[in-house]
Protein backbone atom coordinates (compact mmCIF):
# COMPACT_ATOMS: atom_id res chain seq x y z
CA UNK A 1 0.00 0.00 0.00
CA UNK A 2 1.56 3.28 -0.99
CA UNK A 3 1.48 6.26 1.26
CA UNK A 4 1.68 9.78 0.10
CA UNK A 5 4.67 11.49 1.61
CA UNK A 6 3.94 14.66 3.50
CA UNK A 7 5.30 17.89 2.09
CA UNK A 8 8.93 18.48 3.02
CA UNK A 9 9.52 21.08 5.64
CA UNK A 10 12.26 23.55 5.16
CA UNK A 11 14.92 24.49 7.63
CA UNK A 12 14.92 21.27 9.61
CA UNK A 13 18.06 20.67 11.59
CA UNK A 14 20.12 17.62 10.81
CA UNK A 15 19.54 16.22 7.40
CA UNK A 16 17.95 18.14 4.65
CA UNK A 17 14.85 16.85 3.07
CA UNK A 18 14.26 13.90 5.29
CA UNK A 19 10.65 13.18 5.28
CA UNK A 20 9.05 12.95 8.62
CA UNK A 21 6.48 10.40 9.33
CA UNK A 22 3.05 11.82 9.63
CA UNK A 23 1.49 11.98 13.04
CA UNK A 24 -2.17 11.72 12.58
CA UNK A 25 -4.51 12.62 15.34
CA UNK A 26 -5.75 9.10 15.73
CA UNK A 27 -2.38 7.74 16.76
CA UNK A 28 -2.54 5.82 20.02
CA UNK A 29 -0.02 8.03 21.69
CA UNK A 30 -1.30 7.97 25.20
CA UNK A 31 -0.98 4.25 25.59
CA UNK A 32 2.53 4.36 24.31
CA UNK A 33 3.68 7.43 26.11
CA UNK A 34 3.76 6.02 29.58
CA UNK A 35 6.16 3.38 28.49
CA UNK A 36 8.72 5.93 27.67
CA UNK A 37 11.26 6.45 30.43
CA UNK A 38 10.87 9.80 32.16
CA UNK A 39 14.41 10.87 31.36
CA UNK A 40 13.93 11.29 27.64
CA UNK A 41 12.64 14.60 26.43
CA UNK A 42 9.61 14.29 24.30
CA UNK A 43 10.80 15.81 21.12
CA UNK A 44 11.72 14.22 17.89
CA UNK A 45 14.83 14.71 15.92
CA UNK A 46 14.68 14.73 12.21
CA UNK A 47 16.86 11.62 11.95
CA UNK A 48 14.52 8.81 12.68
CA UNK A 49 15.83 5.42 13.45
CA UNK A 50 14.15 2.76 11.49
CA UNK A 51 13.49 -0.74 12.54
CA UNK A 52 12.12 -3.76 10.91
CA UNK A 53 8.45 -3.44 10.31
CA UNK A 54 6.81 -6.13 8.33
CA UNK A 55 3.80 -5.27 10.44
CA UNK A 56 4.54 -1.62 10.50
CA UNK A 57 2.38 0.06 13.05
CA UNK A 58 1.68 3.66 12.68
CA UNK A 59 3.12 4.82 15.91
CA UNK A 60 5.43 7.71 16.26
CA UNK A 61 8.98 6.70 16.82
CA UNK A 62 10.80 6.45 20.08
CA UNK A 63 13.66 8.79 19.58
CA UNK A 64 16.37 9.70 22.00
CA UNK A 65 17.63 13.21 22.30
CA UNK A 66 20.81 13.64 20.31
CA UNK A 67 23.67 12.25 22.32
CA UNK A 68 21.32 10.62 24.78
CA UNK A 69 20.94 6.97 25.60
CA UNK A 70 18.18 4.71 24.60
CA UNK A 71 16.82 2.20 27.02
CA UNK A 72 17.55 -1.35 26.01
CA UNK A 73 14.01 -2.40 25.37
CA UNK A 74 14.63 -4.46 22.30
CA UNK A 75 13.32 -3.97 18.82
CA UNK A 76 10.37 -1.61 18.63
CA UNK A 77 7.83 -1.48 15.94
CA UNK A 78 8.50 1.83 14.38
CA UNK A 79 7.55 3.71 11.37
CA UNK A 80 9.11 2.71 8.16
CA UNK A 81 10.93 5.40 6.40
CA UNK A 82 9.35 6.73 3.30
CA UNK A 83 11.58 7.34 0.34
CA UNK A 84 11.27 10.07 -2.18
CA UNK A 85 9.43 7.85 -4.58
CA UNK A 86 6.86 7.00 -1.96
CA UNK A 87 7.82 3.37 -1.51
CA UNK A 88 8.41 2.30 2.07
CA UNK A 89 11.95 1.26 2.90
CA UNK A 90 12.37 -1.52 5.42
CA UNK A 91 15.60 -1.92 7.30
CA UNK A 92 16.63 -4.81 9.51
CA UNK A 93 16.46 -4.68 13.27
CA UNK A 94 19.34 -2.72 14.65
CA UNK A 95 20.96 -3.60 17.89
CA UNK A 96 20.79 -0.80 20.37
CA UNK A 97 24.31 0.37 20.93
CA UNK A 98 25.34 2.83 23.53
CA UNK A 99 27.57 5.69 22.65
CA UNK A 100 31.19 5.55 23.59
CA UNK A 101 31.93 7.41 26.78
CA UNK A 102 35.69 7.44 26.15
CA UNK A 103 36.33 6.70 29.78
CA UNK A 104 39.38 4.49 30.22
CA UNK A 105 39.77 4.70 33.97
CA UNK A 106 37.52 5.22 36.93
CA UNK A 107 36.99 8.80 38.06
CA UNK A 108 39.08 10.25 40.82
CA UNK A 109 38.00 8.97 44.16
CA UNK A 110 35.78 6.36 42.61
CA UNK A 111 38.02 3.35 42.86
CA UNK A 112 37.31 -0.02 44.38
CA UNK A 113 37.92 0.45 48.07
CA UNK A 114 39.31 -2.81 49.40
CA UNK A 115 39.11 -2.01 53.11
CA UNK A 116 35.55 -0.78 52.86
CA UNK A 117 34.45 -3.92 51.08
CA UNK A 118 36.32 -6.09 53.55
CA UNK A 119 34.49 -4.47 56.46
CA UNK A 120 31.19 -5.06 54.72
CA UNK A 121 32.10 -8.71 54.09
CA UNK A 122 33.14 -9.29 57.67
CA UNK A 123 29.97 -7.85 59.10
CA UNK A 124 27.77 -9.72 56.63
CA UNK A 125 29.50 -13.03 57.36
CA UNK A 126 29.25 -12.55 61.10
CA UNK A 127 25.60 -11.61 60.89
CA UNK A 128 24.53 -14.53 58.73
CA UNK A 129 26.78 -17.26 60.10
CA UNK A 130 26.93 -16.15 63.72
CA UNK A 131 25.50 -19.25 65.31
CA UNK A 132 25.01 -21.54 62.32
CA UNK A 133 26.01 -25.17 62.51
CA UNK A 134 27.43 -27.04 59.55
CA UNK A 135 25.28 -29.73 58.00
CA UNK A 136 25.88 -31.58 54.74
CA UNK A 137 22.37 -31.00 53.41
CA UNK A 138 22.11 -27.31 54.04
CA UNK A 139 25.75 -26.48 53.43
CA UNK A 140 25.39 -26.12 49.69
CA UNK A 141 22.34 -23.90 49.90
CA UNK A 142 23.91 -21.82 52.61
CA UNK A 143 27.00 -21.23 50.52
CA UNK A 144 24.87 -20.27 47.55
CA UNK A 145 22.73 -17.81 49.47
CA UNK A 146 25.80 -16.39 51.15
CA UNK A 147 27.43 -15.72 47.80
CA UNK A 148 24.35 -13.85 46.59
CA UNK A 149 24.05 -11.91 49.81
CA UNK A 150 27.68 -10.84 49.80
CA UNK A 151 27.51 -9.85 46.18
CA UNK A 152 24.52 -7.61 46.76
CA UNK A 153 26.10 -6.07 49.84
CA UNK A 154 29.34 -5.44 48.01
CA UNK A 155 27.46 -3.89 45.11
CA UNK A 156 26.05 -1.24 47.42
CA UNK A 157 29.45 0.08 48.41
CA UNK A 158 31.32 -0.38 45.17
CA UNK A 159 31.39 2.55 42.70
CA UNK A 160 29.58 2.19 39.35
CA UNK A 161 31.17 0.66 36.26
CA UNK A 162 32.67 -2.18 38.27
CA UNK A 163 32.04 -5.84 37.60
CA UNK A 164 32.07 -8.04 40.68
CA UNK A 165 33.09 -11.64 41.20
CA UNK A 166 32.18 -12.99 44.62
CA UNK A 167 33.53 -16.36 45.71
CA UNK A 168 32.60 -18.14 48.95
CA UNK A 169 34.13 -21.25 50.50
CA UNK A 170 32.20 -22.88 53.28
CA UNK A 171 33.56 -25.89 55.10
CA UNK A 172 33.19 -28.07 58.09
CA UNK A 173 35.68 -27.45 60.79
CA UNK A 174 37.71 -30.55 61.35
CA UNK A 175 41.33 -31.37 61.69
CA UNK A 176 42.23 -30.57 58.13
CA UNK A 177 44.09 -27.60 56.82
CA UNK A 178 43.06 -25.53 53.86
CA UNK A 179 44.80 -22.99 51.72
CA UNK A 180 43.10 -20.65 49.28
CA UNK A 181 45.13 -18.76 46.70
CA UNK A 182 44.14 -16.52 43.86
CA UNK A 183 45.86 -14.64 41.12
CA UNK A 184 44.46 -12.34 38.54
CA UNK A 185 45.34 -10.68 35.28
CA UNK A 186 43.91 -7.18 35.44
CA UNK A 187 44.68 -3.51 35.53
CA UNK A 188 46.32 -2.92 38.90
CA UNK A 189 45.44 0.75 38.98
CA UNK A 190 41.72 0.28 38.84
CA UNK A 191 41.01 -3.30 39.89
CA UNK A 192 41.32 -4.86 43.29
CA UNK A 193 39.92 -7.46 45.62
CA UNK A 194 38.86 -7.90 49.24
CA UNK A 195 38.56 -11.03 51.33
CA UNK A 196 37.29 -11.95 54.76
CA UNK A 197 37.13 -15.09 56.85
CA UNK A 198 34.83 -16.26 59.56
CA UNK A 199 34.85 -19.33 61.75
CA UNK A 200 32.87 -20.70 64.64
CA UNK A 201 32.84 -24.02 66.42
CA UNK A 202 31.54 -26.14 63.57
CA UNK A 203 32.25 -24.31 60.34
CA UNK A 204 34.47 -21.83 58.62
CA UNK A 205 33.89 -19.52 55.69
CA UNK A 206 36.22 -17.67 53.34
CA UNK A 207 34.76 -14.96 51.12
CA UNK A 208 36.55 -13.07 48.34
CA UNK A 209 35.20 -10.27 46.20
CA UNK A 210 37.11 -9.12 43.11
CA UNK A 211 36.19 -5.85 41.51
CA UNK A 212 37.08 -5.28 37.86
CA UNK A 213 36.63 -1.94 36.17
CA UNK A 214 34.51 -2.20 33.09
CA UNK A 215 36.00 -0.08 30.35
CA UNK B 1 32.90 -13.21 21.92
CA UNK B 2 31.87 -15.98 24.27
CA UNK B 3 34.08 -17.50 26.90
CA UNK B 4 35.12 -21.02 25.94
CA UNK B 5 34.80 -22.96 29.17
CA UNK B 6 35.96 -26.29 27.75
CA UNK B 7 39.22 -24.89 26.59
CA UNK B 8 39.87 -23.34 30.01
CA UNK B 9 38.89 -26.58 31.70
CA UNK B 10 41.48 -28.55 29.76
CA UNK B 11 44.19 -26.00 30.37
CA UNK B 12 43.60 -25.90 34.10
CA UNK B 13 43.36 -29.68 34.42
CA UNK B 14 46.73 -30.09 32.78
CA UNK B 15 48.27 -27.54 35.11
CA UNK B 16 46.93 -29.27 38.20
CA UNK B 17 48.10 -32.68 37.05
CA UNK B 18 51.49 -31.26 36.32
CA UNK B 19 51.90 -29.72 39.75
CA UNK B 20 50.09 -32.09 42.10
CA UNK B 21 50.31 -35.24 39.99
CA UNK B 22 51.38 -37.95 42.37
CA UNK B 23 52.21 -35.93 45.44
CA UNK B 24 50.72 -36.45 48.88
CA UNK B 25 49.51 -33.62 51.04
CA UNK B 26 52.42 -31.77 52.57
CA UNK B 27 51.73 -28.71 54.68
CA UNK B 28 55.09 -27.14 53.88
CA UNK B 29 54.66 -27.41 50.15
CA UNK B 30 51.04 -26.38 49.81
CA UNK B 31 51.97 -22.74 49.43
CA UNK B 32 54.19 -23.30 46.47
CA UNK B 33 51.77 -25.77 44.92
CA UNK B 34 48.87 -23.35 44.91
CA UNK B 35 51.09 -20.57 43.66
CA UNK B 36 52.40 -22.76 40.85
CA UNK B 37 48.94 -23.95 39.81
CA UNK B 38 47.57 -20.45 39.72
CA UNK B 39 50.54 -19.00 37.89
CA UNK B 40 50.71 -21.68 35.26
CA UNK B 41 46.97 -21.60 34.64
CA UNK B 42 47.04 -17.87 34.20
CA UNK B 43 50.01 -18.00 31.86
CA UNK B 44 48.38 -20.58 29.65
CA UNK B 45 45.09 -18.71 29.61
CA UNK B 46 46.83 -15.54 28.55
CA UNK B 47 48.53 -17.40 25.72
CA UNK B 48 45.10 -17.95 24.20
CA UNK B 49 45.34 -14.32 23.23
CA UNK B 50 41.77 -13.33 24.00
CA UNK B 51 40.78 -9.92 25.34
CA UNK B 52 39.79 -11.07 28.81
CA UNK B 53 40.71 -10.19 32.34
CA UNK B 54 41.17 -13.41 34.32
CA UNK B 55 40.79 -14.31 37.96
CA UNK B 56 42.05 -17.74 38.98
CA UNK B 57 41.45 -19.05 42.50
CA UNK B 58 42.74 -22.32 43.83
CA UNK B 59 41.82 -24.08 47.07
CA UNK B 60 43.75 -27.12 48.24
CA UNK B 61 42.39 -29.05 51.16
CA UNK B 62 43.65 -32.05 53.05
CA UNK B 63 41.31 -34.98 52.84
CA UNK B 64 40.03 -35.79 56.25
CA UNK B 65 36.37 -36.45 55.77
CA UNK B 66 35.22 -32.89 56.40
CA UNK B 67 32.77 -31.34 54.02
CA UNK B 68 33.48 -28.35 51.80
CA UNK B 69 31.16 -26.20 49.70
CA UNK B 70 32.08 -23.44 47.31
CA UNK B 71 29.76 -20.94 45.68
CA UNK B 72 30.27 -17.87 43.58
CA UNK B 73 28.06 -15.04 42.50
CA UNK B 74 29.04 -12.60 39.81
CA UNK B 75 27.82 -9.26 38.57
CA UNK B 76 28.86 -9.08 34.94
CA UNK B 77 27.75 -9.30 31.36
CA UNK B 78 26.49 -12.83 30.86
CA UNK B 79 26.88 -12.70 27.10
CA UNK B 80 30.62 -12.18 27.09
CA UNK B 81 31.89 -13.25 30.50
CA UNK B 82 32.10 -16.75 31.90
CA UNK B 83 33.48 -19.07 34.51
CA UNK B 84 34.92 -22.54 34.72
CA UNK B 85 35.47 -24.77 37.75
CA UNK B 86 37.79 -27.75 37.90
CA UNK B 87 37.72 -30.27 40.73
CA UNK B 88 40.58 -32.64 41.19
CA UNK B 89 41.42 -35.05 43.94
CA UNK B 90 43.76 -37.78 44.90
CA UNK B 91 44.13 -39.99 47.92
CA UNK B 92 45.22 -37.29 50.33
CA UNK B 93 43.91 -33.99 49.09
CA UNK B 94 41.23 -32.13 47.19
CA UNK B 95 41.85 -29.28 44.81
CA UNK B 96 39.28 -26.85 43.45
CA UNK B 97 40.25 -24.27 40.84
CA UNK B 98 37.91 -21.53 39.63
CA UNK B 99 38.57 -19.46 36.56
CA UNK B 100 36.57 -16.27 36.02
CA UNK B 101 36.94 -14.46 32.71
CA UNK B 102 35.69 -10.91 32.33
CA UNK B 103 35.67 -9.42 28.86
CA UNK B 104 37.31 -6.16 27.93
CA UNK B 105 35.47 -4.18 25.33
CA UNK B 106 37.86 -2.65 22.87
Amino acid sequence: MQRRPPPARQGEPGSPRVRRCPSPAWEPRSSWHHRRPPLLPSRRSSMLSVLNAPFASRRSSLVAAPGGRRPAVGPWMLHSRVSFSGLPLFQPIQEIRYENTYRMQPDEGCKFSACRVRRVLESALAASLGDAAYSAQSGAQLAHSLADLLRSRAKEVVPPRYKLVCHVLLGQRGQQSLLVASRALWDPQSDSFASATFSNASLFAVATVHGLYFE
Amino acid sequence: MIFNADEAHNIVKECIEGVLGKADYNHNKVNQWTAAIVEQSLTHLVKLGKTYKYIVTCAVMQRSGAGLHTASSCFWDTTTDGTCTVRWENRTMNCIVNVFAVAIIL
